[in-house]
């Protein structure tokens, strides 16, 4: 019985957030003297208008998803990793690498090897800056961030230089050969197999989290540090051991685009996933399964709000805006719930 | 007409009623002893006085003037002055700046300390509390910072003086001077709130005495009306049996020691916390560690167990060297700790008991095969735990955070004692906890010692550590200032002495 | 040839103090922020909605003081909104800092383009103009860097002194630094705890505000989308490097300005080296500069500890 009131508040809490975010939506589309009708129907229709439109959201969700898996992990171990940005463009460089410069082999053998190279370079862009604060105590949120900014800058470089492709002027690799692509789903949309290595990564990261003992160690790491060393359990193992994995996480993600998306490496590749995975991973309250769901949705927030742009006027910064809306709502229904309960 | 009176005060933190219309009265020029067991609402009444919590309902005068107190502030202006029992010193600050916190002195912001530190030493000496203004907190001793405490209230000119179990942290020598000062202050006509759970210090200091049990006024008498027997039925709610200490006293102290300590050192940042301290603890005693809070026990107890390694010296269990092996290896064979913080040290508040149970072998067969954790054999571990320690628990799935202080303690001694360990670690064990949780931990101990295995019971209490120990060693900064075999005649002054690092 | 080194010296030195105003402003406030216990990652949405407030307010009035005065509620207005989540609804302050990057990213791009539309030629509002002090401004290398500035730069070197002041010589400081130090020892010293940290958040969002304007009222004169690109992360770098001391902020500032500055420097001068080579300057000086830091640093005891009175 008690269980069932607390339930109907959460569940009543989650309606009222959504109402209010409806409701600000609502308000800034007015604001711009957009037509409501057709603003929302825009909204709606880039979403589910067509089997293609949902695919995109898909196709939008899939970095966000494993990027924001990445992200749970770590905050799971307390690791404020604000780094997933980074980490994703590492992971990206990680795949074209071994797309472009490998030896030939069997496809599947060498997408699954581009695949892990991208997981091996995230994952140590994350590591270093995890290493710092196990060893050093450095602030793991600042260092993060820096290394997002260097790590934009490497690609920048390499595709100038090294990476660079001799028969274009534009700043890019050149591009994998056409078989080196992930399988699409369903042809004739983009839809690629980056959707199954996330929702298999969900699954995995699962598993790990809570039926393994690293991820038990992790997750008593993460409730309580102290506590945790005192019984013998390795923080610093520990610490390091999130990172990687968070970091390779955010790498696949870099790699799914490469593979599944781009077919080269270039700038920009990103609009910000690895920092909206951090949304990702706070609406999914860092478990794996809430991290597909908010992953998809947010997707479909940002496919939408570019529908409406294009088909209202609506500025697509509103899916920004109602991103950082959401968060702070969802911090104060946390402090809303903790009073009641005590 | 009294100084203070508080009427029918009630205060609750969610489900528990911390304070059930609570009456108090104290006179001006009084010495009034709060008394009563841990968690019987005695801080809680006095966080209500001095602003910190507010009541339920009831209400408060002073001079027979309604007041209410929204907070610190305002009970410093009406002339309250509290020393809370974790002292309330900025460690960055100076004595002069922790003293002046939060009031405007001439000059205000830009106060001038000169002054402020000549009247500060105007009133240390005139109490014979000698103090240095300019010290910076975090380099003072326990012993120190309480007089900068009481300075503090002297300096706001308060009338009425809150102390919150000021003994805890003294020597017994210590505790005499401070009762001197609280005295003198008695006899310049202020008042003074004494909290205390020891009955001894409420007969030699206090005028009167208002019980507290359970969070409600059990009785109001003056010192002389009462003995010792009645004030302790009422603290505790019944008579309590003399538990008389059945020594094992042990054929076994021929044996060899299960762990020695070897000119065992450990620096801190400046100061060294623990100077060649030499140990030895035998199978089935308990040896107790007395001494005053802060001078290097937790330190040495992380020692033991391989959280913190000493800078020199060697750690030997069962005769072999020890001092490289970390935690997890040394309870593994057969070392136990229970920490005397229980919600930082000895627990994960958010996640479930089952887990917590588990934390010493989450990754050890049965709990775990080839790193896959098995739910199952750990509920019922869990649920075997529950029925052995008498847990009160919803269930196993409950996060120990909502449990109560006793049943967080059995979990811990339900893991920690759950590989039949050979050496006990047990550092404050009841501290915080109800009488019955205290009886059951003291069991609890008493078994595992005539089991054979060997006990360092730390304990700032030296009830405890003369009702439960074999022997007692005593230390003082970092280093054992004596070993005495506990008997019925027990030389307590001795013992305190060896705690203030006299004799 | 000795010349020419001496005039590139000095132009970098006056090139390294422009770059390092707006991250000296925001570190600051910043460091009344961490003194009293509150972490704000917020910092770049402070100084982004500061440029963008100081912009509408600049380019519709004409006038840059009320540009300054928009810059500073621009910027109070998210310190506040920061300021109330850690003060009164004890949240996790980093990631309540993090969501209000992404609001104020979402509300100055919205509002921008719903004002002036998707255009190519950028809207321009009036810039403030340097000021030769007479004298000082002829010393070599250091004069033009430091006396032949823009105002901003002169309230700058002011703020500086200002905030030394407060945090070092008054009991304003003492009490911001308990606060963040033991904030229920400063509560039992009848000092508000929730007070002093909203009063740190305001400061916080004016001198953020402040280092915001100073994009677009100085350096660049127009806004545009993401206009701050990370200075505020830097910002919360420097009030690290710099100790939570505001000469030290001030300090720390000028190393991180001087590595941008010497970045457009080397950009211009061409060495058919990828100008991201250079770009990666400010954020590698810092990471090394943290790892130099190690274990020298104090961080108050509760900073991002939210403060809760009737805790038990």
């Amino acid at each position: 019985m008690r269980n069932q009131v607390k339930i109907l508040g959460e569940l009543g809490s989650m309606i009222l957030i959504a109402a209010i975010t409806a409701l600000v939506g609502t308000i800034l589309v007015l604001a711009v003297g957009a037509d409501t009708g057709k603003a929302f129907g825009a909204f709606f229709s880039g979403i589910l208008g067509s089997f293609y439109s949902f695919t995109e959201v898909l196709v939008r969700a899939t970095p966000l998803i494993l990027a924001g898996l990445g992200v749970a992990v770590a905050f799971q171990a307390r690791f404020f990793n604000i780094g997933a940005e980074g980490q994703l463009y590492m992971g990206a460089i990680g795949a074209t690498w071994a797309g472009l410069y490998l030896p030939a082999m069997p496809l599947y053998l060498h997408l699954g090897i581009a695949m892990m190279a991208g997981f091996l370079l995230g994952g140590i862009w994350a590591v270093i800056p995890g290493f710092l604060k196990s060893q050093y105590r450095i602030p793991e949120v600042i260092n993060t961030i820096m290394f997002n900014y260097i790590a934009i800058n490497i690609v920048g470089i390499l595709v100038r230089t090294v990476m660079a492709n001799k028969t274009s002027p534009l700043p890019m690799s050149p591009r994998l050969s056409d078989d080196l692509h992930l399988p699409f789903l369903a042809d004739p949309t983009r839809l690629h197999a980056g959707l199954l290595v996330a929702l298999v990564s969900a699954v995995l990261v699962y598993l790990f989290l809570y039926k393994t003992t690293w991820g038990f160690e992790l997750r008593a790491v993460g409730n309580n540090p102290r506590a945790s060393s005192c019984s013998g359990i390795s923080v610093k193992k520990t610490i390091v051991i999130s990172s990687l994995i968070s970091g390779g996480l955010a790498g696949l993600a870099g790699g799914s685009e490469i593979l599944g998306v781009h077919g080269r490496l270039m700038e920009g590749i990103s609009p910000e996933f690895g920092y909206i995975a951090i949304i990702v991973a706070l609406l999914g309250r860092n478990h794996p399964f809430g991290v597909v769901l908010a992953g998809v949705g947010i997707a479909a927030l940002q496919i939408g709000a570019t529908t409406m742009q294009r088909r209202a006027g609506v500025p697509a910064s509103i899916s920004l805006i109602i991103m950082g809306l959401l968060v702070v709502l969802i911090l104060g229904r946390q402090y809303w719930i903790k009073s009641r309960s005590t | 007409m009294p100084l203070l009176c508080m009427k029918q005060v009630c205060k609750s933190f969610g489900k528990v009623q911390a304070n059930q219309k609570v009456n108090l009265t104290v006179e001006r020029g009084e010495i009034h002893a709060l008394l009563g067991e841990n968690g019987a609402g005695k801080t809680t009444l006095m966080n209500i006085l001095y602003g910190i919590y507010q009541p339920d309902s009831g209400s408060i005068l002073m001079d027979d003037q309604p007041v209410s107190i929204s907070s610190p502030g305002e009970a410093i202006s009406l002339k309250i002055g509290m020393v809370h029992q974790h002292f309330m010193l900025v460690p960055t600050l100076s004595v002069s700046q922790n003293i002046t916190l939060g009031i405007k002195e001439r000059g205000y912001p830009f106060t001038d300390r000169k002054e402020v530190d000549r009247k500060i030493t105007r009133v240390s000496r005139e109490y014979g509390l000698d103090i240095d203004p300019t010290a910076i907190i975090e380099d003072l001793s326990v012993g120190v910072l309480q007089r900068v405490e009481i300075i503090k209230l002297l300096y706001h000119q308060a009338e009425l003086l809150i102390l919150d179990e000021p003994t805890a942290v003294l020597t017994p020598q210590e505790t005499e001077n401070l009762f001197a000062v609280l005295k003198r202050l008695k006899e310049d006509g202020r008042s003074i709130i004494i909290i205390t759970h020891r009955i001894a210090e409420v007969q030699s200091i206090a005028d009167r005495v208002t019980v507290l049990r359970d969070g409600a006024r059990v009785g109001c008498d003056n010192i002389g009306n009462v003995g010792e027997a009645r004030l302790s039925e009422m603290m505790i709610g019944r008579q309590l049996d003399t538990a008389v200490r059945e020594t094992s006293h042990q054929n076994r102290l021929n044996e060899a020691a299960v762990l020695s300590l070897e000119n065992v050192s450990l620096n801190g940042r400046n100061v060294n916390i623990l100077s060649k301290l030499t140990l030895e603890l035998k199978p089935g005693e308990i040896l107790g560690l007395a001494g005053v809070d802060g001078n290097g026990q937790k330190e040495l107890a992380e020692v033991i167990v391989g959280i913190r390694r000493p800078d020199s010296g060697k750690v030997l269990f069962e005769g072999n060297d020890v001092t490289i092996l970390g935690v997890r290896k040394r309870k593994r064979i057969g070392m136990a700790y229970v920490p005397d913080d229980r919600h930082h040290d000895g627990l994960i508040l958010d996640m479930d008991l089952s887990s917590n149970l588990i934390l010493n072998a989450h990754d050890q067969p049965p709990f775990a095969r080839f790193h896959f954790l098995n739910d199952q054999v750990r509920r019922r571990h869990a649920e075997q735990t529950i029925t052995d320690y008498q847990v009160k628990t919803p269930g196993v799935g409950t996060l120990v955070r909502y449990l109560s202080g006793g049943n967080q303690q059995k979990i811990i001694l339900a893991r920690e004692l759950d590989g039949i360990p050979k050496l006990i670690v047990a550092s404050q064990p009841t501290r915080g906890l109800d009488i019955g949780a205290e009886e059951f931990v003291n069991k609890l101990l008493l078994a595992q010692r005539d089991r054979g295995a060997g006990i360092l019971l730390i304990s700032a209490d030296l009830d405890q550590l003369i009702k439960l120990s074999d022997r007692i060693a005593v230390i003082f900064d970092g280093r054992i200032t004596g070993l005495l075999n506990n008997h019925a005649g027990i030389d307590l002054a001795e013992i305190g002495l060896k705690m203030a690092g006299v004799a | 040839m000795d010349t020419g080194l001496i005039g590139i010296l000095t132009a970098l030195l006056a090139a390294s103090v422009r770059m390092a105003t707006p991250l000296t402003l925001a570190g600051l406030g910043e460091t009344f922020s961490e003194k009293s216990g509150i972490l704000n990652i917020g910092l770049e949405g402070i100084m982004l909605s500061g440029a963008f407030f100081s912009f509408i307010f600049a380019y519709y009035s004409q006038s840059i003081l009320l540009g300054l005065l928009g810059g500073c509620l621009g910027g109070v207005f998210i310190s506040m909104i920061h300021g109330y989540l850690s003060v009164r609804l004890n949240v996790d302050q980093t990631i309540a800092g993090l969501a209000l990057n992404f609001l104020a990213l979402g509300l100055t791009s919205f509002f921008f383009l719903m004002a002036f539309g998707r255009t190519t030629d950028l809207p321009e509002c009036p810039v403030v103009h340097q000021i030769a002090i007479p004298l000082l401004s002829d010393i070599p290398i250091i004069g033009p860097a430091f006396f032949n500035q823009d105002p901003f730069i002169y309230l700058t070197f002011l703020l500086v002194a200002l905030c030394y002041v407060v945090l070092h010589r008054t009991e304003w400081g003492i009490n911001i630094q308990a606060t963040g130090e033991h904030p229920r020892a400063a509560d039992a010293a009848g000092i508000s705890v929730s007070g002093t940290r909203y009063r740190a958040a305001l400061l916080n969002g004016v001198f953020g505000g402040l280092g915001g304007s100073y994009l677009t009222l100085a350096l660049l004169g127009f806004f545009m989308e993401n206009i701050t690109s990370g200075k505020g992360y830097i910002a919360l770098v420097v009030v690290i490097l710099g100790r939570r001391h505001p000469v030290g902020v001030l300090m720390a500032a000028i190393l991180v300005g001087a590595a941008e500055a010497l970045q457009f420097r080397m950009q211009t001068m061409g060495f058919g080296i990828p100008s991201q080579v250079f770009n990666m300057f400010p954020y590698v000086i810092t990471v090394l500069v943290l790892l130099f830091s190690i274990g020298k640093n104090r961080t108050p005891a509760a900073l991002g500890e939210p403060y809760i009175r009737n805790n038990r």
